[in-house]
């Protein structure tokens, strides 16, 4: 059964822009992790959420995979366009003592 | 190798096996584990003839984890020639040393070590280190399982706070009533999201007609039939108002694929179902509510209108006594009775009923009441002041609405009366003597028909000793318990039996003679009697 997930991605420099679309689950989590393996030099992630407004906890486990590859190259991934209800999911799992968030991309690019 | 030379050169090695304890423990995956082993055992035994492969348990097959060769260049038969020990040597074969080390998730780590640069084989210092970084490798992995093992806990752990606090959240986010026209989409994304399921459903059927009244999957664009056939699916649905609520739930989500859901993921599916049946059941009862509201207002309304219509207080006539009482019934009704003093001694003496109830019976009385005044001053005959009312209420009520009507008027010096009757009951004239005359030349209720069928008047004498005595349907028919009427015989024989009391007290005794009829049955229509006596 598939479901609508759908992600674009940006290099700039070292910083990879992933902005995603749809239900954040096995799949979608897989996609962003198979996203940043293309790219072996990237040391910072900004992940777009604006069009994804659920999340459950095996696309959580792949996003906490994404922060365990960026670490290892210390390198970092920072939130952005965070819906309310998946900021605090992202809380209470604890994610954002490993990742950063922002409001914007303009402004995690800074 | 001497003993003292071979403690010496390990103690100078323990700093090195350090390190590389540090640094696997460091390692992220067993890939990566595997991989900085694969370059310590290099870097400890001078070659790259090593190889390292893995399998999930003893009888499985082995894996390449890391090599330079491919698989059909290894000859796996030398890792299952261990048994005992985890490590083998050779001598002029194709491997030197060979290695099996079990580790603690049932895993197995193969080693193939193939001639060193220099050529030689294995000596006592590279079999006592590799023993020892055997041990260095289990020990990390050992770690490095439990920092996964801990990794887990903490997980399953905020995930179980995660679904306690959205399970809270969701309760909160559907009891809110502007989040009704979202309802189902929020249930919808909590679900899935609570569960880990792949896709979701929520059908609405009206159970009447089996017609379907709404249908949402997640994600929305998903054939619903994928759901219902899927191979794991949860359903729970409940019946309100006719209609039945289906929340289906397919294909729980794990890392591996997909799975069946436990029973805490049943749990869950009904707790919002559960949730969403109580804002529905709360939203459809807070609309009752406000419709009784409504109603009652609309009612308070109508009696309001009646009340003011109604007169508070009847004219005096000289030479007669004159009583009348209007008892609404629990819903408001549409009875009306008036006198009007025309001037010249001349009185209008009215009593009306309403065929229906409420608000749009107590506006037809309204209408009937305004028009009267309004034609009584131009001294029609009753006839035609009958026929233009007639008129007015045909075209300003529903085909299932009319007045039963019924108007004298009194001269009160002669005791002359000119009546006419507008389908109303028989209005009842007993005469001193004890005859009684029914009057009920007229025609047709007002508005039943506009067909121009005239009305016929009557015009007696009311003498001194004669009472009339006008009445509702509200008398003759109110019922006891047993569906049993008060009758017209009773109402004539009551009426004939106490016309020698004054107005008021005939009209109070004759209250209580129906109430008394009625008993505990509810009133099931409006009591209106007017009753004129002329004593001079």
């Amino acid at each position: 059964m598939s479901t609508e997930f759908n992600l674009i991605s940006e290099l700039h420099n070292k910083t990879l822009i992933i902005k995603t679309e749809g239900y954040i689950n096995n799949i979608g989590g897989e996609k962003i992790v198979r996203e940043l393996e293309k790219h072996s030099d990237v040391n910072k992630l900004i992940l777009n959420l604006e069009k994804s407004k659920v999340v459950n906890s095996i696309g959580i486990s792949h996003l906490i995979e994404v922060i365990e590859k960026l670490n290892h190259v210390n390198g970092k991934l920072i939130f952005t366009n965070l819906d309310p209800t998946i900021e605090k999911t992202f809380n209470i799992m604890g994610l954002f003592q490993f990742a950063e968030k922002a409001d914007s991309t303009e402004s995690a690019l800074k | 190798m001497g003993q003292n030379s071979l403690v010496e050169k390990l103690s100078l090695q323990a700093e090195s096996f350090q390190e590389g304890f540090e640094l696997l423990t460091k390692s992220n995956s067993f890939e990566e584990l595997t991989k900085n082993f694969w370059h310590i055992l290099r870097g400890n035994f001078i070659t790259t003839n090593i190889h390292l492969f893995h399998k999930a348990s003893k009888e499985s097959e082995w894996t390449s984890i890391k090599t330079e060769g491919k698989p059909g260049d290894f000859d796996f038969s030398f890792l299952d020639k261990i048994n005992l020990t985890p490590v083998k040597y050779f001598e002029n074969e194709k491997y030197t040393a060979v290695v099996a080390l079990p580790l603690s998730d049932s895993l197995y780590l193969g080693i193939l070590f193939g001639s060193k640069l220099d050529g030689s084989g294995f000596n006592d210092f590279d079999k006592i280190t590799l023993q020892i970084l055997l041990q260095v490798f289990s020990s990390a992995h050992k770690s490095f399982i439990n920092q996964k093992n801990e990794k887990k806990l903490v997980f399953e752990l905020n995930e179980k706070i995660l679904q306690l606090n959205n399970l809270i959240d969701t309760g909160i986010e559907i009891s809110r009533f502007d989040k009704k026209n979202v309802l189902f989409d929020l249930a919808i994304e909590r679900i899935v999201t609570l569960t880990n399921a792949s896709s979701a459903l929520i059908r609405v059927i009206n159970i009447a007609n089996a017609t379907m009244d709404r249908q949402i999957t997640f994600p929305d664009k998903l054939n619903p039939d994928d759901i219902i056939n899927s191979r794991y699916k949860i359903e729970f649905n409940f019946d309100f108002n006719n209609k039945q609520y289906l929340f289906a739930l397919s294909e729980k989500e794990t890392r591996k694929g997909v799975t069946s859901f436990s029973d805490l993921d049943k749990l869950l599916l009904q707790a919002i179902a559960r949730q969403v049946q109580a804002s529905i059941e709360n939203e459809y009862l807070l609309k009752q509510s406000l419709e009784k509201e409504r109603i009652e207002k609309e009612l308070a309304l109508a009696a309001a209108i009646q009340q003011r219509i109604i007169p508070k207080e009847l004219p005096r006539i000289d030479g007669y006594e004159i009583a009348a009482i209007n008892i609404p019934s629990k819903e408001v009704g549409g009875d009306y009775y008036d006198c009007i003093d025309l001037g010249d001694n001349k009185f209008a003496i009215i009593i009306a009923d309403v065929a229906g109830k409420g608000i749009s019976a107590a506006l037809l009385v309204n209408t009937l009441n305004a028009a009267l005044y309004s034609y009584l001053e131009f001294n029609l005959p009753l006839t035609e002041l009958a026929d233009r009312l007639n008129k007015l209420i045909f075209k300003s009520s529903p085909p299932d609405k009319y007045i039963t009507f019924f108007i004298a008027v009194l001269h009160s010096k002669t005791g002359e009366l000119d009546i006419v009757n507008a389908g109303h009951n028989p209005i009842l004239l007993l005469r001193k003597d004890g005859i009684l005359d029914q009057i009920e030349a007229g025609g047709i209720g007002l508005g039943m028909l506009d067909l121009g069928i005239p009305y016929t008047g009557q015009s007696l004498v009311m003498n001194t000793g004669d009472k009339l005595f006008l009445y509702t349907d509200g008398i003759p028919e109110a019922m006891n318990i047993r569906e049993e009427e008060y009758s017209d015989e009773r109402m004539i024989g009551f009426l004939k039996n106490n016309s020698e009391k004054s107005p008021q007290d005939f009209i109070r005794l004759i209250v209580w003679d129906v109430r008394q009829h009625v008993g505990t049955a509810q009133q099931s229509d409006d009591i209106t009697s007017l009753f004129v006596k002329r004593f001079e």
